[in-house]
């Protein structure tokens, strides 16, 4: 039988691990009495003497090392306490245990510390956060949180079982894709022709915020990109100071910055306009017809995006605040499936790229802005958290929202951090489609029937309940 | 002569006796002390409120909150429309709380006196004592308890009357004669803690005697796929009842199914494929290790889903002829009275079982040696803090305080039969209005 040749290579995300450069305070706090241990340890030694019963003195209630320290709970060590109660079930007098208030103050009000939690861990290996016990948060709420995505009983995306056999593609195309293809009576190809990218995440890298637009930053940021194959955008200001190059890299240009287009060296596959600017527009795809032309609207974006569409350009990335709010202080979920429903409206969905920011913070939130209607998310504040930045105050608003990066900050370290984010998160996505059973991410666009929220369904199943209507 | 105890002995002996002192103390005089115990839904309240109940038997009376937790939302909103005090039933002792489940009409008659039973938790996912203290606490109270995937060891065969054979995609543990011992075997398609996502037990639990029944190889992680590779269609599915029916002419055949956007045709599938109980796991509950995110946000929860299940099968008509049991985040007496007046008829419990052995849902279930409490563990010196005759009094408390509980709601609602409750929502009130 003769053997295909293929140069098909299996996307993969290099994870290892990244152990955090700083240290944040630890989640618990582990107080034990003294006096209260010595007396202990002294009846212990009483009744079992120190012979061969030693093993019996010292066998602590702990099996996570706080307490095997050189000089055990006179020392405990709380940075080990992953929370399990057990040394003060057994001490109750002895040792108390205790929610880290310091813990809680990481992030901001949006950016809550559980979110730190679980970005922190999964940008420390590259795996999914998984526990027991069931599910220990709020029911529902606001936003993300009251939505919730399908699953099939019987549907998987294929049959060959789970845990990394199956093929489920997260790849998304960015850019302009007709609706269907024109041909003369000679089958030659007349009208508009496709012109896509296609990246094998949903996730590119939003430009850091502008109190932290250090070059290292910038350069953690394109590296990371280049390495998983998405896109990074960064002012074209600093790509031009500090001479990055790549087609990754998407330069932000705005009005006035023209000249700037000549120094780069090298063609972007997408290069963005802060806002709409037809001499801009011109300009750029003068310099580089074979980039896509993508323009940043902020939330809310209605009919004006047809506009827009009108004037050529198909690719948007839609901003909210870092708290996923427009000015009117609506969320970002209802925003895109706004956005999105006008162009399904206009027939021109198929036709125009969707990529979003602000308020999309954790692995849940891709999937749920997908199935809003964005094909494809640019992180922002994530990629603070996953290099241990410090939130200072509320960091809502772009323009003024303060991070303040570690010291000891490195492009090694940082780029890695990013790695082992983007393969959490993109197995987190392999895990809701699988359970979706979608065989690809760019099914899953705009797929409102297999989302469910908590408004819809609370008023379904409440009805009749004295009090609700 | 008797023997020296071993140091392995008094290590056990030590931590026990601490262990079951510290439950007390907590429970009792130390219910106000600042602790890291609990979380929206489960609430440290609530823990201790479940602790005491273990111990006494009784719902406490020291000012814990046990009926209700903090998740702002589904339970936690909803509470009962009581009558006036003057229109209560004067005793407990005629109300009924006992459910069928078998509405069928034919076949085998089982009738349980609580409207509960324990949920599937594996052998391996837990380890041999607590599942020996469920199955004794089972058969005191004439219920069932689950296998959930995986089979069960020897000891346990005593128990068989009690038990749920559970039936996963895995096929692990599932022989001709744990099918034929079975009263009841349930095909688990999915669960509420990860819908979707098949099963996974880490090779460190999956010790010889574990293997053993599982017939793989010891210390090898076991990965139950999903779903059921020979499943595409309700007639496929009928044919796995069909099979069970061949196997075992007598066994109910009960569907666990998760809660997906569509759950009232699955449940309307499971019917017509011949179920005897359709058992609805809601996406907040679970007691084995789950990504979070599957947790979290696949699947409706159960209070949501029980509802609508319980409105399309009265509107094909055939409600009266199915059992709907619920699980997924039913914590407390309360939770199942609520469950049922959404529309089930009663309801499967896993967590407050754990929680009632000292489980303080810390989440660490999968964490290096597993269960520090020895519940969720196979490693042996671990596991016997637990010893089952101490487990099963612990269950069997619980038990014995929910339905004092449920009969108490049921005679301040004036309803004799807990039957009476199903999917009368209107003896609900809301009181989730500030966050609407
Ligand atoms: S709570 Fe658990 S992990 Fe923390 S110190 Fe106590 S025994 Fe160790
Ligand atoms: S590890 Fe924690 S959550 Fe898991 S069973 Fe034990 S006490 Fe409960």
């Amino acid at each position: 039988m003769a053997k295909h040749k293929t140069d098909y290579v299996r996307y993969h995300i290099h994870t290892e691990t990244a152990n955090e450069i700083k240290r944040w305070p630890t989640r618990f706090r582990v107080k034990v009495k003294k006096a209260g241990l010595a007396k202990w340890l002294l009846k212990e030694v009483l009744e079992h003497g120190l012979g061969n019963r030693r093993e019996v003195v010292l066998s602590r209630p702990c099996l996570y090392g706080v307490f095997s320290g050189p000089v055990g709970g006179f020392a405990p060590r709380p940075q080990h306490c992953v929370g399990c109660l057990r040394c003060t079930t057994e001490y109750p007098e002895m040792v108390s245990v205790t929610h880290n208030p310091e813990r809680k103050k990481l992030g901001d009000s949006f950016f809550a510390s559980s979110f730190i939690d679980a970005l922190s861990y999964e940008s420390l290996e590259g795996v999914i956060p998984v526990k027991g016990a069931g599910y220990r948060g709020k029911f529902g709420g606001e936003g993300w949180e009251g939505m919730w995505t399908d699953m099939s009983e019987i549907v998987r995306p294929t049959r060959d079982g789970i845990h990394g056999r199956e093929f489920i593609s997260t790849v998304v195309d960015i850019g302009y894709r007709p609706n269907y293809l024109q041909f003369d009576e000679e089958g030659h190809l007349v009208g508009a022709e496709p012109k896509l990218i296609s990246i094998p995440l949903p996730v590119l890298f939003d430009v850091p915020p502008k109190n932290d637009q250090s070059e290292k930053a910038a350069r953690i940021i394109a590296k990371a990109a280049a390495e998983l194959e998405t896109l990074a955008v960064l002012p074209i200001t600093m790509i031009c100071r500090i001479g990055l190059v790549g087609k990754h890299i998407v330069p932000l240009v705005k009005a006035g910055e023209e000249e700037l287009l000549s120094n780069l060296g090298y063609i972007p596959d997408l290069v963005e306009m802060e806002s709409w600017d037809a001499h801009l527009a011109e300009s750029i795809l003068r310099w580089y017809p074979e980039s896509i032309l993508s323009l940043r609207l902020t939330f809310p974006v209605r009919e004006e995006i047809l506009d827009y569409v009108q004037k050529g350009i198909s690719t948007f990335h839609l901003l909210a605040d870092y708290h996923g709010q427009d000015v009117e202080g609506n969320f970002v979920l209802d925003l895109i499936r706004e956005t999105h429903k006008t162009l399904v409206e206009a027939g021109i969905r198929q036709e125009v790229t969707l990529v979003g920011s602000g308020g999309i913070i954790t692995a849940e939130h891709i999937p749920k802005a997908i199935l809003c209607g964005l094909d494809a998310a640019a992180v922002d504040t994530p990629v603070m958290a996953a290099l241990q930045a410090d939130f200072i105050g509320e960091c809502k608003q772009r323009e003024f929202s303060q991070f303040s990066l570690p010291a000891k900050l490195t492009i090694e370290w940082g780029v890695q951090r990013l790695m082992n984010l983007a393969a959490a998160w993109r197995d987190q996505l392999l895990e809701i489609s699988g359970a979706m059973g979608l065989r690809e991410i760019r099914r899953m666009r705009g797929e409102m029937g297999r989302a469910m929220f908590m408004k819809e369904l609370e008023a379904d199943a409440f009805a009749g309940v004295a009090g609700y209507e | 002569m008797s023997r020296e105890p071993t140091n392995h002995e008094l290590i056990v002996e030590k931590h026990t006796r601490n262990l079951r002192d510290g439950y007390h103390v907590w429970s009792h005089d130390k219910t106000d002390v600042e602790r890291a115990l609990g979380d929206y839904r489960w609430t440290g309240e609530m823990i201790l409120g479940t602790y005491y109940q273990a111990e006494h038997g009784r719902p406490p009376d020291n000012g814990l909150e046990y009926r209700v937790g903090a998740s702002g939302g589904g339970f936690d909103v909803l509470d009962f429309n009581w009558l006036p005090e003057e229109k209560w039933l004067a005793e407990t002792e005629g109300v009924d709380v006992s459910i069928s489940l078998n509405r069928r009409g034919k076949g085998r008659e089982i009738t349980i006196p609580i409207p509960i039973y324990g949920g599937g938790m594996s052998f391996g996912s837990i380890s041999e004592q607590v599942m020996l203290a469920r199955a004794i606490a089972a058969k005191k109270w004439s219920t069932f308890f689950s296998t959930g995937e995986g089979g069960y060891p020897s000891s346990l065969v005593p128990f068989k009357d009690h038990i749920i054979t559970q039936v996963a995609t895995g096929m692990f543990g599932v022989r001709e004669e744990t099918i034929q011992h079975a009263p009841i075997v349930e095909f688990k398609y999915a669960q509420g803690a990860k819908p979707g996502l098949g099963g996974h037990l880490l090779g460190d639990k999956a010790t010889s005697s574990v293997a053993a029944l599982r017939e793989s190889v010891p210390w090898v992680s076991l990965f139950s796929p999903f779903p059921f590779h020979s499943v595409y269609s309700v007639e496929d599915h009928r044919k796995h009842v069909d099979w069970i029916k061949t196997t075992n002419p007598e066994a109910l055949v009960s569907v666990k199914v998760s809660t997906p956007t569509d759950v009232d045709m699955v449940a309307v599938g499971s019917y017509f494929a011949g179920a005897n109980i359709i058992h609805l796991d809601g996406s907040y509950g679970g007691t084995g290790a789950a990504p979070e995110i599957a947790k979290k946000n696949i699947a409706m929860p159960i209070e949501f889903a029980v509802p609508k299940v319980h409105k399309y099968l009265l509107g094909e008509n055939i409600r009266d002829e199915v059992v709907l049991m619920a699980s997924g985040g039913i914590r407390s007496a309360d939770d199942i009275a609520k469950i049922v007046a959404l529309g089930a008829d009663g309801a499967v419990m896993g967590t407050s079982e754990l929680v009632a052995l000292g489980c303080t849902r810390c989440s660490n279930c999968e964490r290096g040696r597993g269960c520090p409490f020895g519940l969720t563990t196979t490693d042996l010196l671990l596991s016997e803090f637990v010893s089952p005759e101490w487990g099963a009094e612990r269950i069997s408390n619980l038990y014995q305080s929910y339905e004092f509980q449920l009969k108490d709601i049921l005679r301040k609602l004036g309803l004799s039969s807990i039957r009476e409750l199903r999917g009368r929502k209107d003896l609900l009130v809301y009181r989730g209005n500030g966050r609407k």
